[in-house]
């Protein structure tokens, strides 16, 4: 039977993680910036992402 | 051989990214596809809905065949067979034969639960919400890339387009079957095998704790490939004249506007969901569990009172789409969509950084449940959207009729402070110990 620690653990992370956590900043500033451009774009009657111009 | 499991993250994103392009590539054509064959606009729909017919029962088989036969081995298949399809739809003539090899490759969705449960057994429980966000999410982005970059990159020859996908999927099957390892240890790998019997996946379909996070699945990713589908639609009928305010004239200029807001809404959800597996991260280091009724004892409750925020947070948003669209204004829609995206990303990332966790010995069983079952969702909310008499309605509708209910029942199917895994039906004849 699995049984599962009953407590939070506090864990040191791998050294990976914190190229994990850059990853992933830099993904969602893309996607605000791609979002605002689009969007920006749109609201000025241009077109924008996946639009054309 | 030698591996890291950042290696096995990679070629499970990579894999799984190629799978979506794939899923969606048939999407990316239609229009010049229904130009070839002169399509009616039934048939164009039929198409394009096509792609989410196998997602329900696919992913539960392939969750199922992970545990069994190991994620390299059934990705790769997936992988193979979907890009030999794929090619052969390339050199094919007849739109029937084309319609059912295209259905074929729209099997390549249902490869995000493998990558899930391969995943899953290389991650350690304090990284497991990143590691899986970073999958998920940024093989997510496929489907978006799929729309975006297919059509600038081959133009109306989407014989070109399939063949290459084809091609390219060959190898990255090839690639996942030479360095993909199932697990970290044969142990975790003989654990999900002999678990992948019968009675072990009626034993995760009947636990309470599954159904919430199926439910909480289908609220938030169901909820996005429905969003994919209803919103274009949405914009063109719901802000008609705002969007010709805007100095759009035509329809073309309408569809590039409300294609615009549904990709946003799109985009955000896929390229937060790691944001998302990260703040799982966070308040489970962080030990915070500041609602009621949800337990505050369980090693990973912190990561159900996250999924919660999150699942209460697109509740509100969906009721703030009405309010917004009743108000008439567009941009207030618009901005409380980019939230919606954003919270939908949430508890994307939210689930899958639970389901392994509660389910360590049938990670594969349980994604496919929760992964696949849901996706009916994004069948369910569009006619609900479009039921009522007026079109900004049916978010609030879908918010009190079924979002209210399911939060109440996952803060009910949460509320157990020792093994939530252990309640549901059927319980003392499929106990964990003769599983």
């Amino acid at each position: 039977m699995h049984m599962p620690t009953q407590s939070i653990t506090q864990e040191a992370y791998e050294p990976w993680y914190k190229y994990g956590v850059a990853f992933l900043t830099i993904e969602m500033v893309i996607a605000i910036a791609v979002s605002a451009y689009s969007l920006f774009m749109t609201f000025h009657g241009l077109g924008g992402f996946p639009g054309k111009h | 051989m030698k591996t890291h499991k950042i290696e096995q993250l990679i070629i499970a994103t990579v894999g799984f990214f190629w799978c979506f392009l794939m899923w969606f590539s048939t999407a990316a054509f239609s229009p010049s596809i229904a130009a070839h064959y002169h399509l009616s606009i039934k048939a164009l729909g039929l198409l394009a809905s096509s792609a989410i017919w196998m997602a329900p029962v696919g992913r539960i088989l392939a969750g199922w065949a992970a545990d069994r036969f190991g994620a390299p081995r059934t990705f790769a298949v997936i992988l193979a067979v979907c890009g030999l399809v794929s090619i052969a739809s390339a050199f094919t003539e007849n739109y029937t034969l084309l319609f059912t090899e295209r259905v074929i490759v729209a099997i390549a969705g249902v490869s995000f639960v493998v990558g899930i449960q391969h995943v899953a057994q290389w991650f350690n429980a304090n990284e497991i919400g990143t590691a899986e966000g970073l999958y998920a999410g940024t093989g997510n982005v496929g489907a978006g890339m799929g729309a975006l970059v297919l059509p600038r990159l081959f133009g109306t020859d989407y014989h070109a387009a399939f063949l290459w996908l084809g091609i390219i999927a060959l190898f990255v099957a090839a690639w996942y079957l030479l360095r993909g390892r199932a697990a970290k240890s044969n142990e975790l790998r003989d654990t999900a095998r002999a678990r992948s019997d019968l009675r072990s996946t009626v034993f995760v379909w009947s636990r309470y704790i599954a159904v919430a996070l199926m439910l909480a699945y289908a609220m938030s990713f169901g909820l996005e490939i429905a969003m994919n589908a209803w919103l274009p639609g949405y914009f063109t009928h719901g802000f008609h004249d705002a969007i010709l305010a805007l100095g759009f004239k035509n329809v073309a200029g309408l569809q590039i506007a409300a294609g615009t807001f549904a990709a946003v809404e799109s985009f955000c959800a896929s390229l937060f969901r790691p944001f998302a597996g990260f703040m799982s991260d966070l308040f489970q280091r962080k030990g915070w569990t500041p609602l009621p009724f949800i337990a505050k004892s369980l090693p990973y409750a912190p990561r159900l009172h996250w999924l919660a925020i999150a699942l209460i947070l697109i509740t509100f948003a969906m009721g703030g789409l009405t309010f917004a669209g009743l108000t008439g204004s567009l941009h207030l829609s618009v901005i409380t969509l980019v939230a919606l995206g954003i919270f939908i990303s949430f508890g994307t990332g939210g689930t899958f950084a639970l389901v392994p966790l509660l389910f360590p010995d049938r990670p594969g069983a349980a994604a496919g449940f929760i992964g696949g079952v849901s996706t009916v969702g994004g069948i369910v909310y569009p006619l609900i959207f479009a039921a009522g008499p007026n079109i900004h309605m049916g978010y609030l509708y879908v918010a009190l009729y079924i979002f209210v209910p399911i939060i109440l029942f996952y803060f009910w199917a949460a509320r157990y402070e020792r093994h939530p895994e252990e309640h549901g039906i059927f319980t003392s004849a499929l106990a964990i110990d003769k599983a």
